[in-house]
């Protein structure tokens, strides 16, 4: 795979060392509510936290409890322990409960005194999708804007707004693009790769991203197709932020080709339309109304109907579904879909997981099981 | 045919009652209000009233009003939580659809929608989404299980204006909703009378809040469980009686100086949900260490008034006001600085001097702001604060015992800590 484009998954990359290295800011990201546009319209690189290849969480398990969604507690840990020493802003969403506490316990961390040169904003994310509340989301936004343009000493003009939103849709377009080569019965893409690439999305300019991806797509088709899984998976669940998770369904036969993650299509997809009034407002429409995650209430048969019409899509052989030990959101959503996929005659397995990859093994276990289980339903014809 | 669920309970409700009335009888007032919500929810039909579901900062006023019977979804897991065999049926059903890590209060009420126990189909389900990111599961699916009208508000993440602004225009489509459910344009008159009885029923529940301040408190910690009702009945005037009595209790025992424990040795804060699977271990504490439960944070409640009685927008602010103060809405669904505002401020009011977070593990964003707040309490009181993790509605998570033993071996620390302060 490109090089370049695998570098930019790395928490701490090239391109994030450059942009410092340029004097720019980097404004960390919690949750997929925060319109990434908006931090790029002031001249900043918006940084998706997460919590890849965590390795322990004392101090996150210490703040927030082990009572807690262990990517949130990984997350926390990275901003303790100065992992992300090099964002300069930190932005949330009330996305979810765990996600805003994220926030909340940074602020009160006391061991980084230069904390006051922080920018700190925490924006709301209505949970219902109506007139009334994407005009209070845009709101919201609009304090966003501000707040970064007091910070930053910029002006984030609608010109700049819209080009951003060009900017973004072509790196949604391109992802899009990226997951059509998982289409074929021989795809030239592993769905770790994939989430390597996305994960570089979250963590790179998107002007850098957009060209590494576009050089990219342009020479796959001349890629070997990976290796034959015996069975098309697709993954859904909690924020999945470690392409280990995938390297080793992969490697016992499950060829994860498409998702509906918040690290995956829930990411960068559906595109934000110009055309719907001013720059803000079309993102807040954009924005809150994808189905994006189960936190939305009024969303939830969307999700469910998002998530069939993809496993058809991609024809998915199998669901894992795919649930943090603690994430409350994805906690329930079973309720949701469980029927509508018997219906649909899909298999799905549930797995609990922790971000801290300890428990691998049971997870090949029951990776292998639930594709021997496939094997046998759909008689093994599918991938020969 | 069997009894149905909220059948059962105010059967049971009927039996204390009988109880109470040979072995308590001048506390009948505990008990009438008890009657009177479960009878109204159960008679609902029979009275031709239409039942609507409730959850959190639904207008209560407001269906009254429309002569309609709400009934908060939550009461059957609290009222459920004395007894764990009848709660663990509803916990382990909802168990086999959602993780069991989910909060005990959503998997009860899911477990009660999906065992079929529950009556006929209430006539709407009004919810929000708040308080937590457990019933932003539960809620919707319930609503689409029940099958029923319904209407979902979106509380603002913070009590702002704005917020405040956003949360009365919903109101104001629950008017719209309440109207076309009941064929009927609400009658102003009717719902300013009951305006009136709510305004009464905060200003008595903010003046039994301020009993609670006086040294020795006059009141016991179990009333607190009991005052849980008040948002579901606001307007009604059997929550009103109830309230007058207490409060004349409180008062009577405050002017003679006694308090609810003989020696009242320790004023004691919980800082997360109320324990209803134990809710003895109040009654223990006082008699085993004096040390009442002066408040906590689920019961501390400052009702908010309604400040004009026929400006709708005033009104629907109002309303919006009231929601946003409601219990773990105040402190836990927003921002970390609601939640500590709250604990400093029963800390600090109620001249707590033990400190317990006697945490819920379905609670988890509490949880997750537990170092924030009892560094706080550390820091600005002094007192270091006991950390227990409970299952509020499954008494299975931990016996009495285990309880018992845990808050034994920090009391005598406490003790130990305030004879070396002496010193």
């Amino acid at each position: 795979m490109n090089e370049t484009l695998i570098d930019g998954s790395e928490l701490k990359n090239s391109a994030v060392e450059a942009w410092k290295a340029d004097g720019g800011k980097v404004v960390g990201t919690i949750c997929c509510h925060v319109p990434e546009e908006i931090i790029h319209a002031a001249g900043m690189l918006p940084y998706r936290l997460r919590a890849t290849g965590v390795t322990e969480t004392s101090e996150g398990d210490a703040w927030m409890s082990p009572f807690t969604c262990s990517y949130a507690r990984g997350c926390l840990q990275y901003l303790i322990d100065g992992t992300f020493a090099f964002i300069d802003g930190l932005v949330a969403s009330d996305g979810c409960l765990m996600a805003g506490r994220i926030y909340d316990n940074w602020k009160y961390v006391d061991i980084n005194k230069d904390k006051e040169e922080i920018f700190f904003q925490q924006i709301a994310a209505p949970r219902t999708f109506t007139p009334k509340s994407i005009e209070y989301y845009r709101e919201h936004l609009e304090t966003l804007r501000q707040g970064l343009e007091v910070w930053g000493g910029v002006k984030i003009t609608e010109e700049k707004l819209r080009a951003s939103v060009q900017l973004y849709n072509e790196t949604r377009r391109l992802i899009r693009e990226l997951y059509e080569l998982s289409k074929s019965d021989t795809p030239v893409l592993s769905g770790e790769e994939r989430l390597r690439i996305i994960l570089a999305a979250s963590s790179t300019p998107k002007e850098k991203f957009n060209e590494q991806l576009r050089a990219f797509l342009a020479t796959a088709g001349s890629r070997k197709p990976v290796a034959a899984g015996r069975a098309r998976i697709m993954l859904v669940g909690s924020a999945l932020d470690d392409p280990e998770y995938i390297r080793i369904i992969e490697e016992k036969g499950g060829l994860v080709v498409t998702d509906a993650l918040c690290f995956g299509t829930r990411y960068l997809w559906e595109p934000v339309e110009p055309e719907e009034g001013d720059a803000l407002t079309a993102i807040a429409k954009s924005y809150l109304g994808r189905p994006v995650c189960p936190r939305m209430v009024d969303l939830h048969n969307e999700f469910r109907d998002f998530m069939i019409g993809m496993a058809k899509d991609y024809r998915v052989d199998g669901i894992i579904y795919s649930r943090v030990k603690y994430c409350e959101v994805w906690g329930g959503e079973g309720l949701y879909f469980n029927e509508q996929l018997q219906e649909e005659n899909i298999p799905q397995i549930l797995l609990e997981r922790e971000e801290i990859m300890t428990s691998s093994g049971q997870l090949a276990v029951r990776a292998e099981a639930f594709i021997e289980m496939i094997e046998k339903q759909v008689g093994g014809k599918i991938h020969e | 045919m069997s009894e149905h669920l909220i059948g059962t309970i105010s059967n049971q409700v009927d039996s204390i009652i009988k109880h109470a009335e040979k072995k308590y009888p001048e506390q009948m007032w505990m008990f009438d209000v008890q009657k009177a919500s479960w009878d109204a929810v159960y008679h609902a039909h029979d009275e031709g009233k239409r039942l609507i579901y409730v959850g959190a900062c639904a207008p209560v006023e407001l269906i009254y009003a429309f002569d309609c019977v709400p009934f908060v979804l939550d009461m059957i897991p609290t009222r459920l939580a004395s007894t764990p065999d009848v709660a663990a049926k509803y916990i382990d059903l909802a168990e086999q659809y959602i993780a069991p890590t989910m909060c005990g209060i959503d998997k009860v009420d899911i477990g009660a929608i999906l065992s079929g126990d529950m009556p006929d189909k209430p006539d709407a389900f009004i919810y929000s989404t708040v308080p937590c990111d457990n019933s932003r599961t539960a809620y919707p699916f319930i609503a689409e299980r029940l099958g029923c009208p319904s209407y979902c508000m979106d509380a603002p993440f913070s009590k702002s204006e704005r917020g405040y602004r956003y949360m009365a225009e919903q109101y104001k489509e629950i008017i719209t909703f309440l109207e076309k459910l009941t064929g009927t344009k609400l009658d102003w008159d009717k719902f300013r009378e009951i305006m009136i009885i709510s305004n009464k029923t905060n200003e008595l529940m903010n003046k039994i809040a301020d009993l609670r301040k006086i040294i020795p408190c006059p009141l016991p910690g179990r009333l607190l469980v009991l005052n849980e009702m008040i948002p579901g009945m606001t307007g009604h005037p059997a929550m009103l009686a109830y309230l007058e009595a207490q409060y004349e209790l409180g008062q009577k025992l405050a002017s003679e100086g006694v308090g609810a424990v003989k020696k009242e040795n320790y004023r004691v804060s919980w800082l997360q949900n109320m324990l209803w699977s134990n809710v003895g271990i109040l009654d223990w504490m006082e008699r085993q260490f004096g040390a009442i439960l002066v408040m906590d944070a689920f019961g501390y409640q400052r009702g908010h008034l309604f400040t004009d009685l026929d400006d709708l927008d005033t009104v629907c602010i109002d309303l919006a006001k009231k929601g946003l103060a409601l219990p773990m809405i105040h402190g836990a669904a927003g921002p970390v600085e609601d939640y500590i505002d709250l604990v400093e401020n029963t800390m600090a009011d109620y001249k707590a001097n033990v400190s317990m977070f006697i945490g819920h593990v379905g609670c988890k964003h509490t949880w997750a702001a537990a170092k924030i707040i009892t560094d706080l309490i550390q820091e600005k009181f002094g007192i270091p604060t006991l950390y227990l993790d409970v299952d509020a509605t499954d008494g299975r998570y931990k016996k009495t015992d285990e309880i018992k033993a845990i808050i034994t071996e920090y009391m005598e620390t406490i003790a130990g800590y305030k004879e070396s302060a002496a010193n």
